[in-house]
């Protein structure tokens, strides 16, 4: 059985780490038009429990994408410069979606996973009932 | 006392080796967007089997028994060769579904394997 709970385990720590990642793809999203706005990054690494891997997902932590903010001509924006340039966010939204595409289809896969995980147990469970 | 029968034992085993390597091809698609993960795997039950029989089932049941959590796994796990992506991750999750349908195929031929044994066992015991 501590196979069936350390796969459980397992394959719920990926879909939480999958579903921190789409948080912080939402996040980026919702702020695309943000003047100044730096893209959210997560990293993924592997959890590690008194010295040895426990082969969980844990989320690392957030870093803010350093590439060059877009600069947008709009001289009647309150923020803009003397040449009529403001900073706008370096999110782009291409890169979203196909991450959050991909986040989607890991969490099917680890929920496909635990599905089984699930069956594979009754079906042992179903076998002492008799 | 079913333990005693070979058969029994073995279907044992074979749900076991299920088992460990459900909880391995999990590892591997939790860690599918890990950098530098290399994906592992077991060999399929058969070809453990027919490797060295007795040592492996005593190995499992060793395991099993001494309440060591994964050791017998561990002996088994081998790093699967494959083409990294880009971040140096070598899980495909392709390969791991293909591999987890033969695993829950091989857990339920086990279990039902078990199960028909103790029909058997029962029947002729006079219950059914």
């Amino acid at each position: 059985m501590t196979d069936f709970s350390d796969a459980i385990s397992v394959a719920t720590s990926g879909m939480k780490a999958q579903a921190s990642r789409l948080r912080h793809v939402s996040e980026n999203i919702a702020n695309t038009d943000t003047p100044g706005y730096r893209r959210k990054a997560i990293t993924f690494e592997e959890m590690v429990n008194l010295g040895r891997t426990t082969g969980e997902v844990a989320v690392g932590e957030v870093r803010l994408d350093r590439s060059e903010l877009s600069r947008i001509y709009d001289p009647a924006h309150p923020m803009a410069d003397a040449a009529g340039y403001y900073q706008g966010s370096n999110v782009n939204l291409l890169i979203e979606i196909a991450d959050a595409r991909e986040a989607q289809r890991s969490y099917e896969a680890n929920l496909k996973m635990f599905d089984q995980v699930r069956q594979m147990s009754t079906a042992l469970m179903d076998l002492l009932r008799r | 006392m079913y333990n005693s029968l070979d058969l029994f034992q073995t279907a044992g085993a074979m749900a076991r080796h299920a088992g460990a390597r459900q909880a391995v091809v999990a590892r591997n698609i939790a860690n599918a967007d890990t950098p530098d993960f290399q994906a592992q795997s077991i060999a399929a039950f058969k070809d453990v089997y027919a490797g060295s029989a007795t040592t492996t089932m005593r190995a499992t049941r060793a395991g099993h028994l001494g309440g060591q959590i994964g050791q017998h796994t561990t002996d088994l796990r081998q790093t699967v060769v494959g083409e990294p992506s880009p971040n140096g991750n070598t899980v495909s999750i392709e390969d791991e579904m293909l591999r987890a349908v033969e695993v829950s195929r091989e857990h339920n031929r086990a279990l039902t394997i078990y199960r028909h044994a103790m029909t058997v066992l029962r029947t002729s015991l006079g219950r059914s």
